[in-house]
């Protein structure tokens, strides 16, 4: 009976091409224009690192050292805090860092071509707390050291993609040898770095040891705060200079428990000290908490999403109603159907198997348009470029929606439709 | 094969109800042909329409080949109106852009045979009309007796135990009306039952049996006299007559 109800579906758009287009176009752009918005707000706010986001923790603290302190806990901590952090061994891993930038080469190359290239200059253990694939080679393993880990878009540029452990790049004229490159890593939001309006930037192209970069001085690129007057980054370690940002993972509820209190320990002893006169205010933030409070979700693509639902509602109606006077003008074929022995079921079976078939092609329609009101959005806003992704369970959603909004709009009709006295479309 | 007691069919809106059938009953035997007439608005059609399980009916008692129907539900309802009846219409009801094949296939989706069976009854239905030569033509390629011809073998092709006809000869020329009448003739005296509205006296009075109804209800069993022999050979359709095609008929 499918195939047949396939074969009346196709029948059926052959003798009214205009409408059964209309409606198609309509529920197209309806799912379409939703769908890109869902894939912005998908990559917005979508778990970058699900399988341990609970476990991984962000580090706030208040430790200000003057009378006007800051009004919530501060993201960056001071070098000595974040050693502290570094120093316990409560957590499973723990990753302290500042982004920097440099201008990079090949050290062997006969081109003096220079890329500029984002730095991470962090502690060792931020390779396993990020899960940072690595295609060749592996993390740094001290946090001083002439070493460095690049991304794999830099190794393009530079190696173009060949293993280059072993090489030595020159970085704002110093040499530091390759250890480990990284496969494409693609982490959305950039949840180790929201701040600063990051969330969507690319994962860095270089990452260097902590104490290295400090001591090459090479600068802070991202938010400071000091009641010094500070010089640069190099003299940093023992001033209060506030530029560090900390992660820690922490396997279990007891470890979280009595991290908390090794945090508030310190400061309670830095109180005691004199070095604060702060309320002891320490926190630890889970990656999706810590998203949610720094609202990388755009509140104006929240608003529009909510249009394009509303707009979808108005597709559906102006499908539904199309589709009612399609199958009023069908009425004739339903009533004599109906006289030669078909049931309401299998004449709804056959509406429905039409509005399916109808659902799929929108579907595939409102997915190219998707795609193609990205790179609108791209072409008009390039900072979306690394957020306008279609990911492959918005794929499916696409194709979901279109076949839920297909068979809603058809839903009145063939109700309508089988309330036809048969008798009445006879004659 | 039909027995209906005491049905009423009555129709309401706001300010009036019609009675369209009243206490209405009537029994058909298998192998009958039975033509019911009545002036217009009489409840012909209804009857038809209650027979044909096509309306359902307010009151009485209605059993098709042995099967009460009061009370059954669409599903049994449609089986039985697939199984057990064929209807024929005044205006063929053939849908115009499925193939004459398409458009006798029909009721034997919904029997849920098999292509092999299908192909094997629509073949046998057109080749009984006389027309399996034309299985792949449209409606509109064929004259108004072809395609009432197509809808009796589309009425044939389930192989049901009563024939419904709803003037099926009111579309046609007199020449076509006898070739179709003709037909249904063959059918009955092969055995199927068929109940026939019709305005034709002459047609009335070629059957078996006709019943009038008046006010919904049967007024006379026997208003017209059954034709003699002699009329029936007046009626007949002449060699010369079978040799006139029909302007309507087109080859394709």
């Amino acid at each position: 009976m499918f195939s047949y109800n396939l074969k009346l579906a196709m029948h059926s758009f052959k003798r009214a091409p205009s409408l059964y287009f209309l409606v198609l176009l309509t529920l197209s752009i309806g799912v379409g224009l939703l769908c890109a918005n869902l894939a912005l707000v998908s990559s917005m706010a979508g778990d970058p690192i699900p399988e341990k986001s609970d476990k991984l923790f962000h580090v706030s603290m208040n430790t200000w050292p003057d009378d006007q302190p800051q009004a919530e806990p501060l993201h960056i901590l001071r070098y000595r805090e974040a050693m502290k952090i570094v120093e316990s061994d409560i957590p499973t891993h723990s990753a302290v860092f500042y982004a920097s930038g440099v201008y990079a080469r090949d050290s062997q190359s006969k081109s003096l071509q220079r890329f500029d290239s984002n730095v991470r200059a962090t502690t060792p253990g931020f390779f396993a707390l990020t899960k940072a694939p690595f295609a060749y080679g592996n993390g740094f393993a001290k946090s001083a050291g002439m070493e460095v880990v690049i991304g794999a878009v830099l190794n393009q540029k530079i190696f173009a993609g060949k293993n280059s452990v072993g090489e030595i790049l020159e970085l704002d004229g110093e040499l530091l040898t390759i250890v480990g490159v990284l496969k494409p890593w693609s982490l959305r939001p950039l949840f180790y770095h929201v701040t600063e309006g990051r969330a969507f930037n690319l994962t860095d192209d270089i990452y260097a040891p902590l104490e290295t970069a400090i001591d090459l001085g090479w600068s802070i690129h991202a938010r400071s705060s000091s009641t010094v007057s500070n010089t640069g980054v190099q003299f940093t370690r023992d001033r209060d200079v506030f530029y560090l940002q900390a992660w820690v993972e922490l396997a279990s509820k007891a470890k979280q428990q009595a991290f908390q209190r090794y945090l508030d320990n310190y400061s309670q002893t830095l109180k005691n000290a004199g070095e604060h006169p702060l309320d002891i205010m320490n926190e630890l933030r889970d990656v999706n908490t810590w998203l949610l409070e720094q609202k990388i979700v755009d509140q104006k693509v929240l608003a529009f999403t909510l249009a394009s639902v509303l707009f979808l509602c108005v597709c559906v109606f102006n499908a539904s109603s199309l589709l009612l006077s399609r199958f009023h003008s069908a009425k004739f074929e339903v009533g004599l159907r109906r006289a030669l022995g078909a049931s309401n079921k299998q004449m709804l079976m056959q509406g429905i198997t039409e509005s399916v078939v109808l659902g799929l092609i929108a579907g595939i329609i409102s997915l190219l348009l998707s795609w193609l009101f990205l790179k609108l959005s791209i072409s008009f806003l390039p900072d979306l470029a690394n957020i306008a992704v279609l990911k492959p369970k918005l794929l499916l959603l696409g194709m979901v929606l279109a076949l839920v909004t297909s068979v809603s709009s058809a839903l009145y009709p063939l109700y309508r439709a089988n309330r036809y006295t048969i008798s009445a479309e006879l004659k | 094969m039909l027995i209906m007691n005491n049905v009423s069919r009555i129709y309401r809106n706001d300010t009036i109800q019609t009675h369209a059938l009243r206490d209405f009953s009537l029994e058909v035997n298998a192998g009958e042909f039975v033509a019911v007439t009545g002036p217009s608005g009489s409840g012909k059609s209804t009857f038809l329409n209650v027979a044909g399980l096509l309306d359902s009916f307010d009151q009485g008692e209605y059993k098709l080949d042995g099967i009460s129907v009061h009370g059954l539900k669409d599903d049994a309802l449609s089986r039985l109106r697939n199984e057990k009846i064929g209807f024929i219409f005044q205006s063929y009801n053939l849908i115009p852009d499925y193939s004459i094949f398409d458009n006798v296939d029909m009721p034997l989706r919904y029997r849920g045979f098999n292509t092999a069976e299908r192909k094997r009854r629509v073949e046998q239905a057109l080749e009984k009309v006389g027309l399996a030569s034309r299985a792949n033509y449209l409606p509109s390629q064929l004259s108004g007796g072809q395609q009432q011809r197509v809808a009796i073998a589309r009425a044939l092709a389930g192989e049901p135990k009563i024939l419904l006809a709803d003037e099926p000869t009111g579309n046609l020329d007199s020449l076509m009306a006898r070739q179709v009448m003709e037909l249904l003739h063959n059918l009955n005296q092969e055995g199927t039952t068929i109940i026939m509205v019709t305005h034709d006296p002459d047609q009335a009075r070629e059957v078996s049996r006709n019943i009038q109804i008046i006010d919904g209800q049967i007024s006379d069993f026997k208003i017209y006299a059954p034709l003699q022999p002699s009329d029936k050979d007046k009626n007949a359709i002449t060699d010369e007559e079978k040799s006139i095609k029909s302007p309507e008929v087109m080859d394709v």
